[in-house]
């Protein structure tokens, strides 16, 4: 399989796992946004919450970063620049997702 | 493969319900990414304390935090619908161009009346 081929398939198979996990989190987002403290904390720290939002995560930036690099393919054309861009996003969309799955595994109620 | 031609700039063709969606599903998909990581440094407040946590608290409910707030569903609730439009084309429906424009024009008036939904059940939870 070359590649090109490999990237769409991963694409395609991560979009079709993110679509019932973004629905899942607006709705969760709109619920909790103007919540106190504590009730915030009690949601990311209970079972489902804490799973799908991490499984949510490393989703959505393993399909961000697919997608925004086909964007960085299509309108950067000096080589160099490209690969910093693709560094760059690939750096922020494994640290991001890790540092906030660890807040919300260190979250106390 | 050096000087590859780039994507044509988006002001050179006429305007057509497809090409609309499909730039607003990738304007979307960054805006997305963007509230996401906004949201991940929200998280991380909230491990802070709870005085860190209020000052977010109180930016969220003015009128300006409930309108980003709302922009976020919609651009969630576009980016959802435009991906299910993406994947029926991946399976081979859908392409000619009476069928494109009206799936378009789903995408696009479906998000909205997705992101009332989304608020109404949202809202509704507790």
């Amino acid at each position: 399989m070359i590649p090109a081929t490999k990237k769409w398939l991963f694409l395609k198979v991560s979009s079709l796992i993110l679509l019932p996990l973004m629905f899942w989190f607006i709705i969760n987002l709109v619920n909790i946004y103007d919540k106190n403290h504590q009730d915030i904390v009690e949601f990311l720290t209970s079972q489902p919450s804490k799973f799908l939002i991490s499984l949510f995560l490393v989703f959505a930036y393993f399909f961000s970063a697919l997608s925004i690099s086909e964007v960085f393919e299509d309108y950067i054309q000096d080589e160099k620049i490209k690969n910093a861009a693709n560094k760059a996003l690939n750096f922020f969309a494994i640290i991001i997702p890790i540092i906030t799955i660890f807040v919300i595994f260190n979250l106390n109620t | 493969m050096e000087n590859k031609p780039l994507s044509p700039h988006i002001q050179i063709y006429k305007w057509h319900i497809s090409s609309l969606v499909s730039i607003s599903h990738r304007i979307t998909g960054i805006i997305n990414i963007l509230a996401i990581t906004l949201i991940c440094f929200w998280f991380a407040l909230i491990l802070l304390g709870e005085s860190n946590y209020e000052i977010i608290k109180l930016f969220l409910q003015t009128f300006v935090g409930k309108f980003i707030l709302i922009g976020i569903t919609w651009s969630f609730s576009f980016q959802m619908l435009s991906e299910i439009r993406h994947l029926i084309m991946d399976l081979g429906y859908g392409f000619d161009l009476q069928t494109s424009k009206i799936t378009g024009l789903l995408v696009i008036f479906g998000s909205l009346i997705l992101t009332i939904l989304i608020y109404l059940i949202g809202r509704g939870l507790n």
